[in-house]
């Protein structure tokens, strides 16, 4: 409390200037928070989200800042739980008084934490939860950088229609019982319907199942043989196993999530080279370049920790940061929206394609790019360059 | 210094306190909470909404599993339903939120009535367990239900809005969860004086032996189990005003399981200990947080790297301690200060 | 009739694990009194502790589990002689949110040491596809069944023919006067909790081979609860052969009526079956006197 007081007092002598100066602007910083799973077996994704961030923040830092300010990242744990983010998110609003918002937890969080969000027109850019529940309907501060769960099924099922030349196709979708799994299917309803494939089997399953053996032998007793996996790490695994223990012949399309080296440890051993499709790039020269700078900013075991939710939060901070340097000296929260909704082809140096926030839903980033994995090697191989869908 | 506690009529036994002394405390604790918001920042004032939307619950899963000896682990499953029929009243039909919260908690109660209905046969773990089994199979439905709850996109609460006052904003929503606290408090306190009360006491002590007594075990665990629920769905509603989106994923199983553990912490079967521990256990993250920020060495690497998970494990590590040092609870602690303090420098 | 015996498969599988983790449960509750909330993170835990061994030595299962069981025995008695021994006498209730509490801490113990990322577990059992008639399993599947029965068989005369199996049984029945007839109170306590740390290992260990390890394996626990409650809470061979019947009908209602009922189904039968017989299928029942 007294931090407050103090801060408010500060506060009150230090706003010389003629317009109200917004929380987490000084002359010399600006603050942007972050709400992150810190803790709990979903830490993987908030570790590399912090991780993204610091090295994104150290190098707009190291060039000089924006406009002569410095980046301070300001992290909050909320463990995945909705309730938390919310409260994680007040406190980063009244207590540290942050400028803007870049790591945004899942969707259930980031939905949690929408009416404060728009309650203070907090600029912020969601790039860990591309679900269409968050820019549908849009919201004037929030920016979302990311392809929908839908698309990214559509896309992959849509090559292995195309290219792949699978005889006599049934398809199948296998998925969470929530949002997740939802926005799933309806990538997969999207490919049956436009292919006029046949729909084999849809099947739910609730989050934290482990044995998907009355699933898959639901799946083979339907005759698929195109799956859309809408499992995660373990689960995906698990599905894949059980396909293989079924000698199950199968092209599988899955979930982001398996692009990450720990899922493919997990998933290659079941023999399957799936495809995934992700709106960042995964290798080549543009990862290499951030991987040298993440071993000059970071310590050996956050680069130890960075995923693909690395990659998508760096390239939010530095749109973000980019939107911030266009308002110059003047910074509020206004101007920075203003900015952002103008931003168009802003150049990730190849981590993502080019972000464009100037459409009506204030969304980037939904080009997808899609891999192959070999199981053996446990490599990427990239089929199709960045397309939109 | 007392020599003794005479009383002389039958409402003087049952009085809630018969010292002024009390009185006045509790009085200018109330006008305490009454300023608070004025002295207080922003961010304390919704971490004190939701310790208050906790001693709420507590209050209520106390009755249930306190008073009348009926455990339960469905508390997640009556929050969620609470919630739920709250914001679907309040956004898809319209109703004002000081009708709907209570229909929220009639709607947990009816609910309640055929998760306690297992009660009449089940003791223990067992009844427990039942309870558990009922939470996920709300859980599931409201999953399932999606014409009516919208499935698993959740539903958005705002507009909860009387003479102007927006209701879910800092201060507004502050008064209205102390004004339920303190109805909800007196309620329970004057319950446990009447026969009902008492009833559900003797439940808990014996129930056979309370059958036998001629009380009807049917008519009085099914009223715990709609008592209690009612309050836990006001809560559950309370919560749908505060973070003003209710998901399935709001109301996890762990709810449950924290539920208990803040009664069991406060000290099993008093209501003040059930809002010590709700208060204990919602501020408990906080303070945690702060005794790291100011004695944990912030350049060792070793803290920067498991800062969080050093957080979550100093709370189990607290809740052990304290049942290790006082297994009555937080209430048990404060029962030894009184009477320190009433006897002191004697020893008894 | 393939699909059935292939669910029916399954259903052994998963129907398994939860036995053993029931087991486990069950033998501390019925030594002690004891809900051990912290079951499913001792299995967690014990898993990761083997998935380590396994890493730095490289054994096989027989070997390995030859070199996990001890540690884990071990780390049973710890835990009881830090965290429940000193709460001898207390109220249940105090005892059951202790393990609580220490469920939280080894969950923030396990992250804190292996990081959250899951990894692949095999423990020396091979990945090749057998088949037992025309249904096809993995060893570790095999495995898995294979150890329920050797643990419950094992329990069943543990607990029948062996001195500490009687002395357990007699401080279930009546704590006092186990005392009194000189049977040391302390160290059965002690021993359920080595011997049930000993199976969570085994549970744990082959959970994981077949189902990946994951720092969200303690969720587990919490599923085994209707095993555990079906087959009676003090009832170590029931909770085994409830665990099966859950894992069974888990299957069965998925195969044949599908959309996420796996788990309800679970819940659904264990109301019923409780409403007719409330202390379980094998509990003992609680002869109280008024």
């Amino acid at each position: 409390m007294k931090k407050t007081l103090l801060a408010f007092a500060a506060a009150l002598l230090a706003s010389t200037a003629s317009y109200a100066q917004d929380p987490g602007v000084t002359d010399t910083e600006i603050k942007i928070g972050d709400v992150n799973i810190m803790t709990g077996p979903a830490s993987f994704i908030g570790k590399a989200v912090s991780v993204g961030s610091k090295i994104a923040a150290a190098e707009i830092n190291e060039a000089g800042g924006v406009n002569g300010r410095k980046i301070t990242v300001v992290t909050e744990d909320d463990g995945y739980i909705p309730a938390r983010s919310f409260q994680a998110l007040t406190k980063l609003i009244e207590v540290d008084g942050i400028f803007a918002l870049n790591g945004t937890s899942g969707t259930a969080n980031v939905l949690a934490m929408m009416p404060l969000i728009e309650e203070h027109n907090l600029p912020t850019v969601v790039t860990t939860a591309p679900n269409e529940l968050v820019y549908n309907p849009v919201r004037p501060s929030v920016f979302t950088i990311g392809a929908s769960y839908a698309d990214a099924f559509y896309g992959q099922l849509k090559y292995i229609h195309e290219k792949m030349g699978v005889k006599d196709p049934v398809y199948g979708v296998i998925r969470q019982d929530d949002d997740f799994g939802l926005a799933i299917e309806n990538g997969y309803d999207r490919a049956v319907k436009e292919f006029g494939a046949k729909d084999g089997l849809r099947l739910r399953f609730k989050k934290g199942t482990a044995n998907y053996a009355a699933e898959m032998a639901q799946m083979k007793q339907a005759g698929v043989n195109v799956l859309a996996n809408g499992g995660i790490i373990a689960g995906a695994a698990n599905i894949l196993g059980e396909a293989r223990k079924l000698g199950m012949d199968l092209q599988v399309a899955g979930v982001w999530s398996e692009d990450m080296p720990p899922s493919v440890n997990l998933t290659a051993p079941a023999g399957y080279d799936y495809l995934v499709a992700d709106y960042v790039a995964l290798d080549g020269p543009a990862i290499d370049a951030f991987m040298e700078k993440a071993k000059k900013y970071a310590s050996p075991e956050e680069v130890g920790a960075i995923n693909r939710y690395t990659y998508i939060t760096y390239a939010g901070l530095h749109a973000l940061a980019e939107a911030m340097k266009g308002c110059g000296k003047e910074l509020s929260r206004a101007c920075t929206v203003e900015q952002l909704k103008k931003l168009k082809d802003f150049d990730t140096q190849g981590v993502t394609a080019p972000i464009s926030f100037d459409n009506e839903k204030q969304l980037s980033g939904t080009a997808l790019k899609i891999y192959q994995l070999d199981s053996k090697t446990k490599t990427f191989k990239t089929l199709q360059d960045f397309t939109q869908y | 210094m007392r020599t003794g506690n005479f009383k002389e009529t039958a409402g003087q036994l049952v009085a809630l306190s018969d010292s002024k002394v009390v009185w006045g405390w509790a009085a200018a604790l109330l006008v305490l909470m009454v300023a608070a918001p004025f002295l207080i920042g922003n961010y304390q004032v919704t971490l004190m909404v939701s310790a208050m939307i906790a001693v709420i619950g507590a209050v209520g899963l106390n009755m249930l599993t306190g008073t009348t000896g009926l455990i339960s682990l469905g508390q997640a499953g009556f929050l969620a339903v609470g919630a739920y029929t709250n914001a679907i009243l309040m956004m898809d039909y319209g109703w004002p939120f000081w009708l709907s919260m209570p229909a929220g908690g009639v709607a947990a109660a009816i609910i309640s009535i055929f998760v306690g209905v297992p009660s009449l046969r089940l003791k223990g773990l067992y009844l427990a367990i039942t309870t558990l089994a009922f939470s996920f199979i709300i859980n599931h439905i409201i999953l399932y239900a999606e014409g009516l709850t919208h499935g698993p996109n959740g539903i958005f609460v705002s507009n909860a809005k009387l003479f102007g006052i927006d209701f879910q904003r800092g201060k507004a929503l502050y008064y209205l969860t102390l004004g339920i606290v303190v109805i909800t408090v007196f309620a329970a306190l004057n319950i446990q004086r009447t026969r009902i009360g008492r009833a559900w006491m003797a439940i808990r002590d014996h129930d056979i032996a309370a059958r036998v007594m001629g009380i009807d075990l049917v008519r009085y665990k099914l009223l715990a189990f709609v008592v209690s629920s009612f309050i836990v769905g006001i809560a559950g509603a309370l919560i749908s005003l505060q973070i003003r989106f209710v998901n399935i994923d709001v109301f996890a199983l762990i709810l449950s399981i924290e539920a208990l553990a803040i009664i069991i912490l406060g000290g099993l079967g008093s209501i003040a200990g059930a809002i010590l521990g709700a208060i204990f256990l919602s501020f408990l993250p906080e303070a945690i947080r702060l005794f790291f920020g100011l004695f944990a060495d912030p350049n060792s690497s070793f803290y920067t790297t498991y800062v969080y998970e050093i957080r979550g494990i100093a709370y189990g590590v607290v809740i052990v301690a304290i049942l290790r040092l006082k297994p009555e609870g937080l209430i048990g602690l404060w029962r030894d200060i009184r009477k320190y303090w009433s006897n002191w420098p004697l020893a008894y | 009739m393939d699909f059935f015996l292939l669910l029916i498969a399954t259903g052994l599988v998963s129907g398994a694990a939860y036995g053993l983790i029931a087991m486990g449960f069950a033998l501390i509750y019925k030594s002690t009194g004891v809900v051990n909330f912290a079951q499913g993170e001792m299995v967690m835990l014990t898993a990761y502790i083997s998935y380590s061994l396994s890493t730095t030595f490289g054994l096989s299962f027989v070997p390995l589990m030859l070199l996990t069981i001890p540690i884990s025995m071990l780390l049973g008695l710890a835990l009881e002689r830090i965290f429940i021994r000193p709460m001898l006498g207390e109220p249940i209730f105090a005892i059951v949110m202790v393990t609580v509490g220490l469920a939280v801490i080894l969950r923030g113990v396990t992250i804190m040491i292996w990081g959250p990322d899951p990894f692949n577990f095999t423990a020396g059992i091979s990945t090749e596809v057998v088949y037992v008639g025309s249904v096809p399993f993995y060893p570790a599947q095999l495995y898995l069944i294979a150890a329920l029965g050797v643990l419950t068989l094992a329990g069943w005369i543990f607990l029948r023919f062996t001195r500490m199996g009687i002395a357990m049984r007699a401080v279930a029945a009546n704590e006092t006067a186990a005392l009194l007839v000189g049977i040391s109170v302390k160290r059965v306590h002690a021993t359920a909790w080595a011997f049930s740390a000993a199976i969570a290992s085994v549970a744990g260990v082959l959970f994981a081979a077949n189902f990946k390890l994951a720092p969200d394996l303690w969720f587990q626990g919490l599923k085994s609860f209707p095993a555990v409650i079906l087959g009676g809470l003090d009832s170590v061979i029931g909770s085994a052969a409830a665990g099966l019947v859950i894992g069974i009908i888990e299957n069965l209602f998925q195969g044949y009526v599908g959309q996420g009922l796996r788990e309800i189904s679970g819940f659904i039968v264990i109301i019923i079956v409780l409403m007719v017989r409330p202390y379980g299928l094998f509990g003992s029942k609680d002869i109280e006197r008024v």
